[in-house]
């Protein structure tokens, strides 16, 4: 089957400080793939890469059959991305955030409407989202970015620490939408320093630092390879 | 289209805040409110005033003097029977202005043709200009009080003679000529009327540039510091539409802002200058249009071009200077250079004259684009339309030049990563 995204030798650099040193992996699709790695390795670049919001310094990245250097406007259509740091519009109340927000894909009032109604069932926030966003908690904030992420159901949901700053019950719902949406098709790309998280959500997984890929493959496999109990394991035994 | 509307009204709507819609109906009201004060002041000024005269002398040119004033519309409050000290004293606990202190002997000193001084005392109880006028009008009164005696004297004295001609025997005529027109009047009032009346190019240039550049510079900013601007460049809608719903919407919210606060401006000129502004400017547009010193329809048409290019660039600007500020406060430091942009152009045109000062002064200043539309109208009057259009085609360059740059900006990782940090290093991204 086609993989959803294929990178090859990406790498990037900001003046003379080298981000990403070649790193090749795939998303194959309805699969979760995790990027996981100390602060600075590369793994927000990499994603914001594959966002179109920084262009790549070499390499080659293929979306379905599109080149994202060549068609980013194309790749926008079909993707979404969730920073690690996103807010939403303060002014705005947590619906009309929602409708401007579907505004973007829906090619009819009929499709909005339908992108907004999932949006309302992801976020569960019911009368809330008649009040402005910038009364709600970091965790209602989160809630509304990911349905914003997930209710047009993209081919490919980019996730940056997704779960950051939440509380565990929090976390936990999220983690639950996001497997949700990936049994419905939509595969997911996503970044995290919780090791636990990544072994909850990630089909596959890849282990960057400085830029390269050091090892990837299913958490069971990497765990028979690095003969650890857990990701946390495998991530020290390969950065040795 | 549809999501470039979608970005607009929302645009718009994060410009249309409460506070903005509170903050102009307030200036409106400040406006207005000042100006109905001072229009009283005015009336108050230029209404029946009350002076006190002490008559020491009581002859009949002393009472020729008071007869004079009250006619002149003066109500004079005539002090008996004190001395001027105390007359000085009583005036000081009245609401007279002014007290005139006509001496012992004053008829007299007149038939012998040495005027005794009448002496003024000014009450100052403010500093207005306005609280000063009405010792002037009395000056007036005497001056011409004093006309009307010295030609009586000359009649007299000189009878067949005409007095006009005794005291002035040099007399002058002031002509104006622009290109081919002439007019009867002074150099220096034409000057002042053209002045006057493109005195509002400025203003409204001002205006418009501070409040379209602050909004743009804050809608980028507020984008980053809140963190949406990552958000907004990966949803499918083309970066140059970015650009261009945030230009169009602070281009909108602050021409209207601009509109509105010249509409409480013009409410405040009106109620200073009031009917006697109005026939004056009816006096002068007669003079101006002879001269052929008055915008067509197609000079008007030039104006607005030249002051709409100027926004442009402006927010083309504001834009690039957006980008580079890291949230909402630096982008308040950062709105400085576009003012100092807009006041170096204004200024000059107040004090200096564009086509004498020296060559190096005047490429710095047509190298400013917001020159251009302080110049257009003098340029527009003189008929030098190769520097109005030369002007227009040059903001129209630098516009281009700006919005090309500003796309790129946006389309390219500078719009995450350009940063103007005074002080610190610059971070990457990782």
């Amino acid at each position: 089957m086609e993989n959803v995204l294929t990178v090859r030798g990406l790498k990037k650099s900001y003046g003379k400080q080298m981000a990403l040193a070649g790193i090749d992996f795939e998303v194959r699709p309805g699969e979760v793939f995790a990027l996981i790695g100390p602060n600075g390795a590369g793994k927000t670049t990499t994603l914001r890469i594959i966002a179109t919001l920084l262009t790549p310094g070499d390499g080659t990245i293929t979306f379905l059959d599109h080149d994202l250097r060549k068609e980013p406007d194309l790749v926008r259509e079909k993707i979404s991305y969730l920073p690690e740091e996103a807010g939403a519009y303060k002014n705005m109340k947590g619906m009309d955030y929602l409708h401007f927000m579907a505004n973007f894909y829906a090619r009819t009032p009929e499709e909005e409407k339908v992108f907004v109604d999932r949006a309302v069932a992801i976020t569960e926030l019911g009368d809330r989202l008649k009040t402005k966003v910038g009364t709600y908690s970091k965790g209602m904030t989160r809630k509304i970015l990911l349905a914003r992420a997930l209710m047009t159901k993209p081919v490919l949901a980019i996730l940056d620490e997704p779960t950051s700053g939440l509380d565990v019950l929090n976390a936990l719902e999220v983690r639950e939408i996001v497997r949700r949406y990936v049994k419905e098709g939509t595969s997911v790309l996503l970044s995290s320093h919780n090791m636990l998280e990544i072994e909850f959500l990630s089909d596959r997984v890849a282990l960057i630092d400085k830029g390269r890929i050091l090892d990837s493959g299913t958490p069971a496999e990497l765990k028979e390879k690095h003969q650890a109990k857990n990701l946390e394991e495998v991530f020290r035994s390969s950065l040795r | 289209m549809k999501r470039f509307l979608n970005l607009l009204k929302k645009e718009i709507k994060e410009l249309v805040t409460i506070q903005l819609v509170v903050s102009l109906g307030f200036t409106i009201l400040l406006f207005n409110f000042i100006g109905q004060m001072s229009r009283k002041e005015v009336q108050k000024a230029i209404g029946v005033q009350t002076i006190s005269a002490l008559d020491l002398d009581a002859s009949a040119s002393s009472q020729a003097i008071l007869t004079g004033l009250e006619s002149a519309r003066f109500k004079i409050e005539r002090i008996e029977g004190k001395t001027k000290e105390q007359a000085i004293d009583i005036v000081r606990g009245g609401e007279s202005k002014v007290l005139l202190v006509i001496p012992p002997g004053f008829g007299d000193s007149l038939k012998d043709l040495k005027p005794s001084p009448i002496e003024t005392y000014s009450y100052m109880r403010s500093f207005s200009l306005i609280g000063a006028r009405g010792s002037a009008i009395v000056r007036g009164v005497i001056t011409a009080l004093n006309n009307v005696l010295s030609d009586s004297f000359l009649k007299e004295k000189l009878p067949g003679l005409d007095p006009a001609n005794l005291k002035n025997p040099i007399k002058s005529k002031d002509f104006v000529i622009v290109h081919d027109r002439m007019a009867e009047a002074s150099a220096s009032e034409i000057a002042g009327m053209v002045s006057s009346q493109s005195m509002f190019i400025p203003i409204v240039l001002m205006m418009i540039v501070m409040y379209s550049s602050q909004m743009v510079i804050s809608a980028v900013a507020m984008e980053k510091q809140n963190k949406t601007l990552e958000t907004l460049l990966t949803v499918p809608i083309r970066r140059t539409s970015i650009i261009t719903a945030k230009m169009l919407a602070a281009g909108l919210v602050g021409l209207i802002s601009a509109g509105v606060y010249m509409f409480g401006f013009q409410g405040f000129m009106g109620g200073i200058g009031g009917e006697r502004l109005q026939a004056a400017t009816s006096q002068s547009g007669a003079v101006m249009r002879q001269l052929g010193l008055y915008f067509d329809t197609t000079g008007y048409l030039i104006l607005g071009a030249a002051l709409f290019l100027a926004i442009l660039v402006a927010l083309a600007l504001a834009m690039i200077l957006g980008v580079l500020a890291e949230d909402f406060r630096s982008a308040q430091n950062m709105i400085m250079p576009l003012i100092f942009m807009v006041m170096i152009p204004y200024f000059l045109s107040l004090f200096a004259d564009i086509n004498t000062v020296a060559l190096p002064v005047k490429i710095f200043i047509l190298a400013i684009p917001f020159s251009h539309p302080f110049l257009v109208s003098q340029n527009l009057y003189l008929g030098n339309y190769g520097m109005i259009f030369g002007g227009l085609a040059y903001m129209l360059v630098v516009f281009i030049v700006l919005v090309v740059f500003a796309a790129r900006v946006f389309s390219s990782d500078k719009i995450l990563t350009m940063k103007l940090r005074f002080g610190k290093k610059r971070g990457a991204t990782a």
